[in-house]
């Protein structure tokens, strides 16, 4: 591999990556199907599929962190095989990871030039840094791809945007070794950004094409077609469509993915609302975060709250959960004025809070599914102090038959399951709760394919039947027109507009108009 | 990832791809200067309690060289506890290397005399010992905090064995004895080495591997892995120098001490992991540094002598001491406290 500049380059019709008949099992489960795929140079390939179809694997497999049972891999038309990731760091592909890979307390310059610093490279000598020449190098990387970060910067003190910029400069980095067009592969890299953020980075996808190539794991099909040049679908661990871009539309790529139709996604009517506002706000405000904040939801009724960064729609609902205080206005539970509001309180009144760091607010990652499940209203699978094993095993078993969660085993600890898989298990720890009032909802799908998030909004849809109030924060607009019967908008921590579903049917445009 | 709330924005506001160039040099400034004017304001309480004695060179003197052990170890212990680990073994590892280093030079016994090579018998123990330390943690998995609980009771064993039933062994009045106490440009020896240490130590951390995957390690050691950083190795890296650090002050104890003792190191252990938890070095991993350990040791030990000038019964210091160590990091995290996070 480190021989690649020394051999004949190769025409341009030779595929910068080609898989034929790759497949890899665990155990029983064939994990990823006779695969074949070929990635052409200067062209952006996106692969997409749901939860489980096999994505993850063959992303691993591409890296060198799996090794596949049978079929082969070639780069630039000569057979390879990636025994460790720095194989294929060595052939000339670079990964931008769905968990951010990054080390935030190092500086760009070091996380960009890591793969290198952890092997012999002119960057180190004999176990020293040369800081100046990192720097360097790192800044001609940043420039390649249009950005003007510092390298000296601490990733931490960059936003999430320039995080990914960093990763992809790091994925470029590859080529600088082995001087020929680099591969590079995103997974999910959006799903972190913010719509503005996406943009940027959708540029910068584009701009990639000229100097290599892109495949582009994602499960925003929009974004998938707005960005790709060809669209290859997994499901069930096989190809089952491999297509240009101007050949199929969203609904068709839907369909491919889930291989069932997608149901309809206007809800009709509003339920019927309650007589007393399940949760009211009076005036609400918190000191810079925002103020005079005023909104009832009667049972049965959802409200979405949308605006940009800074909007102050997070710490509204934080702080009608009590986890967040607020110095202003008064807030109602079911008609009555709440003194001396906190977590425990708002629990005990039937308030529930699906924070959107599933992983560090919402869940307790190394204790079983069914014990997570139990978390919240522990009374009914205990007695006294002591908790009691059956009638949780009975209650997880449960739930995980009408949510389908996968895999089937509540004993498991919870963070070994999927983000989709965990965020079921999250709101369900709610749903049970038989005292359920208001369900607050802070990014319910972020970060899930669709057919979870379907799963999802089925159980928010099915927790407003049985009478909750629901506050959703949604990660799109279209979300909030899909899911809400009332949309509030915020700008700079005030509410700017007010739409009820049931009177206006307000676009995406009317929305965004407001909040920006 | 979790320290910002990213919210989700729907707006197409103007794009900014990059933030304004940041301030040069960042990577060198202490960030918060809380601990400095802490030491600072500390000096001159103490100067104005005892504007006769506290500011003397003789007592500056006397400061500056209890700081020495303190230092030294806390170059180790830095890097210890930047990777996310801790090492507990130092009082320990003191002993059985100021043990080995006194019987190995000429002492009262008259057991031999390796001359220089005694120092280096002794510095090899010490490394011995980290090096048990960073196998045992981590290729058995055994977690920092245990293995070095035992090695610092290994350590004290090996020193008590070598102490054996015999004779005191002290070393001869004049030479080697009397180097740390002896000045160099009016400053104790003790402190110049110390200093050494803690040079070489902000050398390693910012311009060497060792140091930057130390930091790597301890923000986390899973994406750590995922860059290619042999973590095991490094980690046990850093255990060897600790063990290094660890000897280096039980030889430079022994001499101050003029004697052999098993317990040569007793009380190091509190007054170093306090120093570097006061620094601001995270013991969680990944944040802090080695010139902030150092201002921590100066901190608690103007506090110790100066409770000491302004006649403070010995019997509350290690109380007070202990107090100063709760609200320096009350001070520290506070602002960091957020809702919602729990303390482990």
């Amino acid at each position: 591999m480190t021989n690649a500049s020394l051999a004949p380059r190769t025409g341009v019709e030779t595929p910068a990556l080609r898989l034929t008949n790759i497949s890899k099992s665990f155990g029983s489960t064939h994990a990823v199907k006779n695969v074949s795929l070929k990635i052409p140079r200067h062209e952006v390939v996106g692969l997409i599929g749901e939860n489980g179809a096999g994505k993850s694997t063959l992303l691993k497999i591409l890296t060198g962190l799996y090794q596949p049972d049978s079929g082969t891999i070639e780069t630039d038309g000569r057979p390879v095989k990636f025994r460790k990731p720095q194989d294929a760091v060595a052939a000339g592909i670079g990964v931008v990871h769905q968990e951010q890979s990054l080390l935030s307390n190092l500086s760009v310059a070091e996380n960009i030039a890591m793969n290198a610093l952890s092997s012999k490279d002119a960057a180190t000598s004999y176990g020293f840094y040369r800081w100046k020449r990192l720097n360097q190098e790192a800044a001609a990387i940043l420039a390649r791809v249009g950005s003007t970060i510092d390298p000296r910067t601490k990733v931490s003190d960059l936003s999430f945007v320039d995080r990914q910029m960093v990763e992809i400069a790091r994925a470029l980095r590859v080529d600088e070794t082995i001087h020929a067009a680099p591969l590079v592969i995103l997974d999910e890299p959006t799903s972190v950004l913010e719509r503005n953020e996406t943009a940027i980075l959708e540029r910068e996808i584009r701009s990639l094409r000229d100097i290599g190539s892109v495949l582009f794991v994602s499960h925003r099909l929009d974004e998938v077609l707005r960005i790709c040049d060809r669209v290859v679908v997994m499901r069930h661990g096989e190809v089952v469509a491999d297509v240009r871009r101007e050949e199929v539309t969203e609904e068709e790529l839907f369909r491919l993915m889930i291989g069932q139709e997608s149901r309809a996604r206007v809800r009709k009517g509003g339920s019927a609302a309650g007589a007393v506002a399940a949760v009211e706000a009076k005036g609400l405000g918190r000191k810079g975060q925002f103020k005079d904040v005023s909104f009832a939801v009667p049972a049965g009724r959802s409200l979405a709250i949308v605006g940009a960064i800074g909007s102050g729609r997070e710490s509204v609902c934080r702080a009608l959960f009590g986890a967040e205080a607020f110095d202003a206005g008064t807030l109602e539970v079911a008609g009555r004025p709440v003194q001396g509001w906190s977590m425990r309180r708002a629990v005990r009144h039937g308030l529930a809070y699906i924070p959107s760091e599933r992983k560090v607010e919402g869940m307790v990652g190394g204790l079983s599914a069914a014990e997570n499940l139990t978390l919240v209203h522990p009374r009914e699978a205990a007695k006294g102090p002591i908790l009691r094993r059956k009638a949780r095993m009975k209650a997880a078993e449960d739930w995980f038959e009408r949510l389908d969660v996968r895999p089937r085993d509540p004993r498991l600890p919870l963070g070994r399951f999927s983000g989709g898989n965990q965020q079921k298990v999250v709101m369900a720890k709610w749903l049970r709760a038989e005292e359920l009032s208001v369900l607050i909802l802070d990014h319910p799908l972020r970060g899930l394919d669709p057919g979870a998030s379907q799963t999802v909004n089925d159980q928010i849809r099915a927790a407003q039947d049985d009478g909750a109030a629901v506050i959703l924060l949604p990660d799109t607009l279209e979300e909030a027109l899909e899911m809400a019967d009332e949309i509030i908008v915020m700008r700079d921590g005030e509410i700017t507009a007010r739409f009820d579903l049931s009177v206006d049917s307000p676009t995406s445009l009317d929305l965004l108009e407001k909040m920006v | 990832m979790t320290d910002k709330d990213t919210g989700t924005g729907l707006l197409e506001a103007a794009p900014s791809p990059s933030q304004p160039p940041l301030r040069a040099g960042r990577r060198f400034d202490v960030k918060n200067l809380g601990e400095v004017l802490a030491l600072i304001g500390l000096i001159a309480a103490f100067a104005a309690l005892n504007p006769a004695t506290f500011l003397s060179p003789e007592n500056l003197r006397t400061i500056l060289d209890h700081a020495s052990l303190p230092l030294i170890i806390g170059v180790g212990a830095t890097l210890v506890i930047l990777t996310g680990s801790i090492d507990l073994s130092v009082e320990g590892v003191m002993g059985a290397a100021g043990m080995t280093f006194v019987l190995l030079t000429a002492n009262s016994r008259g057991s031999a005399d390796f001359g220089p090579w005694a120092i280096v018998a002794g510095l090899a123990v010490g490394v011995g010992l980290g090096l048990l330390s960073g196998l045992v943690h981590t290729r058995l998995k055994v977690p920092s905090f245990i293995v070095t609980l035992g090695v610092w009771f290994v350590g004290l064993g090996i020193a008590t064995v070598l102490f054996g039933d015999q004779s005191i062994p002290f070393l001869p009045d004049g030479g080697i004895k009397a180097w740390p106490s002896t000045l160099t440009f009016g400053l104790p020896n003790s402190f110049l080495l110390a200093a050494a240490f803690v040079l070489a130590g902000m050398f390693v951390a910012r311009f060497t591997r060792l140091g930057r995957f130390a930091y790597a390690i301890g923000d986390s050691e899973e994406i750590s892995r995922g860059n290619g950083i042999p973590v095991l190795r490094y980690k046990l890296y850093v255990f060897i120098v600790a063990g290094g650090c660890s000897a280096a002050a039980g030889v430079l104890a022994a001499l101050k001490l003029g004697a052999g003792s098993a317990t040569v190191g007793v009380g190091t252990l509190f007054l170093t992991i306090a120093a570097v938890v006061i620094g601001g070095t995270s013991l969680g991993g990944g944040k802090g540094g080695i010139l902030r350990t150092a201002i921590g040791v100066l901190m608690l030990t103007v506090l110790n002598n100066g409770l000491i000038l302004s006649g403070v019964s010995p019997n509350i210091q290690s109380a007070v001491s202990g107090t100063v160590l709760i609200a320096a990091v009350l001070v520290a995290t506070w602002p960091h406290r957020s809702r919602l996070r729990i303390v482990k």
